[in-house]
């Protein structure tokens, strides 16, 4: 069985349990306080000491709300025109994600990882055995998403695990645990499959028809990497939530780049012998 | 504007701009806008190297380059002892160097050994692990068998031993593959990566690699053998031919891996990297030595100053490349416009 997670953005709203439960259960450092002034959002990005970040979409809208508007019929979904057509997302949106390791199914990490620490589970998770790891850091720049980084002081790289501990114990992961939303929701990915397509379908009848899984071999899966077992629910485009739309796998070309060195190999070498004649 | 509805947003058939519906926090729905991002946060993360894996790279290329020439000078039947103990005393050096850098980039350098417990093809960083380790080690016999051939060891019988025990011609031969390999595959090392301006240029990366280190080989050599006066007249004739020839093929490769980069090559020429770039790698490293080596008549002067300007080059070559590395994978513009459509490397490309 392959496990993994959904991420529903749509119901989110940025309390960042996940982000605290991750930090405790897996007893990962503090990064120090900084102040982003971007937005309330000061974590900033995934990395080897952080493994879920709930990225906070704040940009208010230009255009103001005019005239006399029943903010209470707004919020609970009216789908008539609004007067002096004004726009529903007019008041700005605040939207928030949950971001963590896609879980590759063809992983980018794993197939650059030299020392084959980082490997595939019995839950089908990728996973970096921290006793193998050496900290040559290679597969921080192969990963698509920027999961990975080197954890400062300790050297060995980092991610999420899918709380691997927890799961041999048969329990959830501590962030999907936390969410007090079900924004995070874990299980087989088959049934995530599912489950997501539902949600979108129950968001297109609502009038969201933006609303896309993101993870699919389609989108954010695409040149080789087949998809992800970590699914998310999106409203936006994925650059948006900091996500490629289009990732490839690396890796996918190392043959024929072995293949073009040979033939550069094979003339350089020619044109070494030729030299040699007077 | 004024009878735009709710259901017209979501339709897409709204304030339409550019056949895209507008959205909340993307007043521009230009398709090239440049707002694209999570408040400018690299979506990737760059690789840490410093210093240690350029220079890795320069005297890596160095080596294979060295063991190249003179193999092929074996081969030729053209023995030139001069040549030959430059040779294999540069690869055991080179050789000894490398490791050394490598290991002190790791984050746990006490586990170097665990890049040796498995061996995976589609890894460029495992492939070159184990083709330092097998062409180190072959080289490091050949070098072996050199300081006994010149009396380093003493003349007593272990020397003895060692010159009758290690077959030179074999060695050399065996090692020829995995000395090139280790020279081209630093070119794979990168663009397997999720970086722009790397990835981008996956089909001449190893072949730019491994004609620029040649190129500092072959300056390497000739500047050796220059400067200790030795070396036959016609290893420095074929050496100042090879030179010339690999500096137009190293030069030819540039110009197309730049082409290939296109918009993603930029870091190359910013502020930052332009200097190492334009004024290192391309301008004292390759345009001032080919002036050098095509004008008039060769001297030891001239062959000795253009052998400096190469390697000097070959450095900031691969500096260049690690730094343009870095920006371009902090630059969440070039990578959202490299992964969203046809740009990155797709699976049915081919070479
Ligand atoms: S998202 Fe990155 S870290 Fe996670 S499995 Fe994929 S490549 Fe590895
Ligand atoms: S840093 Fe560790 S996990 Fe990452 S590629 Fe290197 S050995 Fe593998």
């Amino acid at each position: 069985m392959a496990t993994g997670f959904l991420t529903d953005t749509t119901v989110c709203i940025g309390c960042k349990a996940c982000e605290v439960a991750c930090k405790q259960w897996n007893q990962l450092p503090a990064d120090g306080y900084e102040f982003t002034g971007d937005s309330y959002d000061n974590t900033k990005q995934l990395s080897g000491t952080t493994w879920r970040h709930v990225a906070f979409i704040e940009n208010p809208k230009k255009k103001r709300l005019t005239g006399d508007i029943d903010l209470v019929a707004l919020a609970e979904d009216v789908t008539e025109p609004l007067p002096n057509g004004a726009e529903l997302d007019a008041l700005g949106r605040w939207a928030f994600m949950s971001d963590v390791c896609k879980h590759c199914v063809a992983a980018p990490c794993q197939q650059a990882c030299p020392t084959g620490s980082i490997i595939r589970n019995e839950f089908d998770n990728v996973y970096i055995q921290p006793d193998i790891c050496n900290g040559c850091g290679y597969c921080v720049p192969a990963c698509p998403y920027g999961v990975i980084t080197q954890a400062p002081h300790d050297g060995r790289a980092f991610k999420c695990t899918l709380c691997y501990d927890r799961q041999v114990d048969g329990l959830e992961p501590a962030c999907a645990k936390a969410c007090p939303t079900n924004s995070i929701q874990f299980g087989d990915v088959e049934d995530l499959k599912v489950m997501a397509e539902e949600r979108v379908q129950e968001l297109h009848d609502k009038g969201y028809t933006q609303a896309y899984v993101w993870g699919t071999p389609e989108v954010g899966g695409t040149g080789g990497i087949d998809g992800n077992h970590s699914k998310f629910i999106l409203m936006d485009e994925p650059e948006t939530y900091n996500l490629p739309k289009h990732p490839y796998l690396p890796q996918e070309k190392v043959k024929g780049g072995v293949v073009a060195g040979a033939i550069a190999a094979g003339v350089l070498g020619a044109v070494v012998a030729l030299a040699f004649r007077d | 504007m004024s009878d735009t509805t709710r259901q017209d947003l979501t339709q897409g058939n709204g304030h339409v701009t550019n056949g895209r519906p507008e959205t909340s926090h993307h007043p521009e729905t230009d398709p090239k806008r440049e707002d694209k991002h999570y408040y400018g946060i690299p979506p990737i993360k760059h690789a840490h190297w410093t210093w240690q894996i350029p220079v890795y790279f320069w005297i890596g290329g160095i080596g294979a380059g060295t063991h190249l020439f003179s193999t092929v000078a074996q081969l030729l039947g053209h023995d030139d002892p001069a040549l030959k103990r430059a040779s294999r005393y540069t690869v055991l050096v080179t050789m000894i160097l490398s490791p050394i850098m490598l290991i002190w980039d790791l984050g746990r350098p006490e586990r170097f050994y665990n890049m040796m417990r498995i061996l995976k093809l589609r890894s460029p960083m495992s492939t070159q692990s184990w083709s330092l380790l097998i062409f180190g080690n072959l080289g490091g016999l050949l070098a072996a068998r050199q300081a006994a051939e010149d009396g380093l060891m003493g003349r007593n019988a272990l020397s003895g031993l060692l010159i009758r025990l290690i077959p030179e011609r074999l060695l050399s031969l065996l090692a020829l593959p995995f000395g090139l390999f280790v020279g081209f595959n630093t070119g794979n090392l990168i663009s397997a990566t999720s970086v722009p301006i790397w990835a981008r240029n996956w089909a001449l990366m190893a072949p730019t690699f491994l004609a620029s280190g040649l190129s500092t080989a072959l300056s390497w050599l000739s500047l050796v053998l220059h400067l200790t006066r030795s070396g036959e007249p016609k290893t420095l004739r074929a050496l100042h031919r090879a030179e010339r020839a690999t500096i137009v093929i190293e030069a030819g490769l540039i110009a197309a891996s730049l082409v290939r980069m296109s918009r993603w090559g930029k870091p190359l020429f910013s502020k930052s990297v332009a200097p190492l770039f334009v004024g290192g790698a391309l301008l004292s490293g390759i345009a001032a030595p080919a002036a050098l080596l095509f004008s008039g008549k060769q001297t030891r002067g001239k062959s000795i100053l253009s052998s400096l300007l190469v390697l000097a080059g070959g450095l900031a070559f691969r500096f260049a490349l690690i730094k343009a590395g870095r920006i371009s994978a902090d630059d969440p513009e070039a990578y959202f416009t490299f992964a969203s459509d046809r740009s990155a490397p797709q699976p049915e490309d081919k070479v």
